[in-house]
């Protein structure tokens, strides 16, 4: 396993964490009647995204751009791994990534601006680096 | 059966899903509609809009499962519970789809449980 496949996995998990740090607050918030339901909005007057209170929406938006992260992120880590190419420069860019990501969420809760946003770009500039490295 | 071949299942399954959202999306909005570039948003509801909902839902599962999948073969690290967690996902999402489309309360969401455990623990194993 190369330590980009490590981070990769902890990247994963983290995934898992940021989903309950959504999760919960939603059905605390909006019962596990809406939850549960099929979400029609055209029944509970909305999506149920327009119907938490702002620090959970911001926690399911923090989710779903994790989502979009790992996307890009997953194709680094194979292309970096099943190419043979992973060495110092790539370990250390998938760390600054994971680091940035766990970083990335309490900002986001808080709503620090700028320091979202450019937590969220040192999170994908190291991912466009391993990806630029493999091609280098 | 390969957890990559459960991997390519369960993207034949997302397709599937997308192939059903389109139809719901076709027959609520229209093919004008939706061959133009939508710039006013209009929205579908009862099961074309659960379907949708259900596509969102089986796409974001794929981001996590499908490198737990290749971490596992790219690692070569393959078991008889690798391979029980993959079925297990595979079986969750063929049984959440319909419980979502039909509506039907608690199954839905306790096959999304078993799917993410189940991703969970790949990736728990790979470690």
């Amino acid at each position: 396993m190369t330590p980009e496949l490590t981070v990769l996995t902890l990247a994963a998990l983290l995934q898992a964490v940021q989903f309950a740090l959504m999760a919960i607050p939603t059905n605390l918030e909006l019962g596990a009647g809406k939850t549960l339901s099929p979400r029609d909005p055209e029944r509970l007057g909305g999506s149920l995204q327009d119907q938490v209170s702002p620090r959970t929406g911001r926690l399911i938006r923090a989710m779903n751009n994790h989502f979009e992260a790992l996307i890009l992120f997953t194709i680094a880590v194979l292309v970096v791994t099943l190419s043979g190419q992973s060495g110092p420069f790539t370990t250390a860019c998938a760390w600054i990534y994971l680091v940035a990501r766990v970083a990335y969420v309490p900002v986001y809760a808080y709503g620090l601006t700028p320091w979202r946003s450019l937590i969220w770009g040192v999170g994908f500039f190291a991912t466009l680096a391993m990806l630029l490295a493999a091609l280098l | 059966m390969t957890e990559i071949q459960i991997l390519a299942l369960y993207g034949l399954l997302v397709i599937l899903t997308l192939i059903l959202q389109a139809t719901g999306g076709l027959t609520q909005l229209g093919m004008g509609y939706l061959l133009g570039s939508r710039d006013e948003e209009r929205t579908v509801s009862g099961i074309a809009g659960r379907l949708e909902r259900a596509l969102n839902n089986s796409v974001t599962a794929m981001v996590l499962f499908a490198p737990a999948v290749l971490l596992i073969v790219v690692t070569d690290s393959s078991t008889n519970q690798t391979l029980l967690a993959a079925q297990a996902f595979l079986i969750a999402r063929i049984v959440y789809l319909p419980s979502y489309a039909f509506g039907i309360t608690g199954l839905r969401s306790l096959a999304w449980v078993v799917g993410i455990v189940a991703t969970i623990t790949l990736y728990l194993l790979a470690l």
